[in-house]
């Protein structure tokens, strides 16, 4: 019993990764439409349907079977070009496939309730009684064909080579929570092994002539290295590629151009691009808000994109690539962009900034406010109607994974949302900085520079202390006043770290710098969690728990005080 | 009937068919099994290891099991090796073509062990 139960685990992970190849290659079938090149694609369409049914018969799913067995037969017949493929023999097919997704859950979920099926079954054998039905001696004359073969080859081609590759020989299945098992001790071993330098650095100091001392630096210098080592070994396992993401969104594009009426394509880069596991989990939601922002608002309609001399069918393009130690995922659509100026009035409209600040503010920070929670557009603006929307929630899931996610938009010419997220969650290098006892670690991700200022550099400006940096200003915060921390004595001189989110700069004011330390986030318990501008906790070398700040919050706080403060001028 | 220590090639592309194939045969007391995912890997490995008997799937991609099936039966070192078929219900009636490109006999999808040993005893005698 309980190897059939492995077994289903198994058929369910593996029908899984079947069917989304199997999604993203219907909507290239649909692009590709039925001639010679598609053949390739649709006997391995076929083949999945085929295979998820003989699967299912052996381990009794029959809802499974019976929902395959149709949707193989509509398939056997594009195949053998007895049926065409159109949008709406690729609507059903499509539905097919949501339906086999359902009753996947459904076994997933060990629901053994039947599942209506009528609907489905009935759509399915329309199409295939249809009498539309091409007649294969009717098939285009050879000369076409040959013509088609000529200019479009290449494409389906490479495809098929693609496929080919991905498929290894040397890989084992692993349940992931052993993974994380592994991660999470491995993240304790990097704690322990801080601890140990830190303890090794003060035998150093101490007993400076010691022998015994030397062997034990260059053994704590070795193991140092190793766990570093074994952190990025680790890390890779954990690794998938963002296809794993991606690959949802050709059908979901697919879906609303054929709604809307809109001509849509999805350009996809970099999908072999590696992050993550619990970051490729939660990219997913947020994307999802971003791509449909872009088809629904970027993209116009096919006529006017005619009319202002745009091609009609808009384009969206997805691309990731490493940056550094970060992933760079943008979402660029070449649709009617954001127009600030509209955006200003909005925002101004809902209270959420003062006039004499909106006719401040630049044109990036302006766009930003689209993120700003309660920029919701429940009132039609016509041209950002809708913007906005879950914006706010898009940044929050951003910023949890310690990325940032930033805008440009050009009007006419379209927009690009940019998000930058670390290659892991578990571990970051954090700016270790002190305040009066305690001490507290800034991701390093989000500190821009650390600034020494005597305490005359300060400057109040309508109760706000600032300071002036370079060219501009830059208001501050106390960590102090944010955490009711008692500051051990008046210092002379402070130290003010400069943190940014996108565009938006804050310098936070701390009495002292420790330095760069390698942090392992640990979650603060359900009681704690609620806490706002601190993220998560972790130890420290000396075995100290520390706070780890969240830098968005501390930021959001100081653009709602100003604005707070704009408002009360008026 | 074929001994317990027998070698059986199980070739299939979806791993979970794999897993329920080598389960059945485990359950029939044999236990000496190994798997392929295609026929071109099956292919390799029949021709490095000394095979007792080849369970194959007939759709999968790159080489399919008539492929398979004909390529094991052209090399002396390997045509005798007895191929049983595991088809679906449509393709009954192909089992025909099979049988022409060599196979030993063919096994309707879904099935139970008891069936597999039947065919089995067939194959082996």
């Amino acid at each position: 019993m309980d190897e059939m139960q492995e077994i289903i685990q198994d058929f369910i992970i593996e029908t899984k990764e079947l069917i989304e190849n199997l999604d993203q290659d219907l909507v290239a079938l649909e692009k590709i439409g039925t001639d010679e090149d598609s053949k390739e694609l649709l006997n391995s369409i076929f083949r999945a349907a085929h295979t998820i049914k003989g699967a299912s018969g052996f381990l009794g799913f029959t809802q499974l079977v019976d929902t395959c067995h149709k949707t193989e037969n509509l398939l056997n017949k594009l195949r053998h070009g007895e049926k065409e493929v159109t949008p709406v023999v690729m609507d059903v097919i499509l539905d097919a496939v949501d339906i086999i997704k359902i009753l996947l859950s459904k076994v997933e979920n060990k629901d053994e309730d039947e599942y209506p099926l009528e609907e489905i079954l009935a759509k399915l054998d329309d199409i295939l009684e249809a009498k539309e039905d091409v007649q294969p001696e009717k098939a285009p004359p050879v000369m076409d064909k040959k013509e088609e073969e000529i200019t479009s080859p290449q494409e389906p081609e490479e495809q098929v080579v693609q496929k080919k590759e991905v498929k290894g020989d040397k890989t084992i299945r692993i349940d992931t929570d052993r993974l994380d098992d592994v991660m999470n001790l491995v993240g304790e071993l990097v704690l322990e092994r801080n601890r140990l330098l830190r303890i090794v650095k003060g035998l150093e100091e101490k007993y400076e002539d010691d022998d015994d001392v030397l062997p034990l630096s260059e053994n704590g210098a070795r193991m140092d290295l190793l766990t570093t080592d074994l952190q990025m070994a680790v890390m890779k396992t954990r690794m998938q590629p963002v296809k794993k993401v991606f690959s949802k969104f050709p059908r979901m594009v697919r879906d609303f151009a054929r709604s809307s009426g809109k001509e849509i394509e999805l350009q996809m880069e970099g999908e072999e691009t590696e992050l993550d596991k619990s970051v490729i989990e939660e990219i997913g939601d947020p994307m999802v808000h971003l791509i449909r922002n872009s088809v629904d608002h970027g993209i116009e309609p096919p006529d006017e994109r005619e009319k202002n001399g745009k091609s009609r069918q808009g384009r969206v393009t997805l691309s990731a690539y490493h940056e550094g130690d970060n992933i760079v995922i943008e979402i660029e659509d070449d649709g009617r962009g954001i127009d600030s100026e509209k955006i200003k009035l909005k925002a101004v409209e809902k209270g959420l900034i003062g006039k004499p600040e909106a006719e401040l503010m630049s044109k990036k920070e302006a766009l930003n406010l689209i993120f700003a929670p309660g920029f919701s557009t429940a009132e039609k603006v016509t041209d950002i109607s809708g913007r906005g929307v879950g914006m706010d929630v898009v940044k929050t899931n951003i910023s949890n994974l310690n990325g940032i996610v930033d805008i440009e938009s050009e009007i006419g010419k379209g927009s690009r949302f940019i998000l930058k997220l670390p290659l892991t969650v578990a571990i970051i290098d954090a700016l270790m900085v002190g305040v009066g006892e305690e001490i507290f670690a800034m991701p390093l991700a989000s500190v821009i520079e650390t600034i020494r200022v005597a305490k005359g550099e300060i400057k109040t400006i309508s109760d706000k202390e600032v300071i002036s940096l370079r060219d501009g200003v830059l208001s501050l915060v106390r960590l102090s006043n944010e955490f009711d921390i008692e500051t051990s004595e008046d210092l002379d001189r402070l130290y003010v770290v400069v943190i940014g989110l996108a565009e938006k700069r804050v310098g936070v004011i701390v009495e002292r710098l420790y330095g760069q330390e390698e942090v392992v986030i640990k979650p603060l318990g359900d009681y704690l969690s609620n806490i706002d501008g601190v993220s998560g906790a972790t130890v420290t070398g000396d075995g100290k728990v520390v706070l780890i700040l969240d830098i968005s919050i501390l930021i959001q706080k100081q653009i709602d005080a100003k604005s707070l403060m704009t408002n009360s001028i008026l | 009937m074929l001994d317990s220590s027998a070698k059986i090639l199980v070739v299939d592309d979806f791993s979970t068919m794999r897993r329920i194939l080598k389960n059945m045969l485990k359950q029939l007391g044999y236990e000496n099994t190994d798997e392929a995912e295609d026929g071109n890997q099956a292919l390799n490995k029949i021709k490095s290891g000394s095979y007792d008997f080849i369970v194959t799937d007939w759709n999968m991609p790159n080489l399919d099991g008539l492929e398979l099936c004909k390529a094991v039966r052209a090399d002396a070192a390997t045509k005798d090796i007895p191929i049983l078929f595991v088809t679906a219900e449509a393709q009954k009636e192909n089992v025909v073509t099979a049988v022409q490109a060599g196979a030993s006999n063919y096994i309707v999808k879904p099935f139970t062990a008891e069936v597999l040993k039947e065919k089995m005893e067939k194959i082996f005698g």
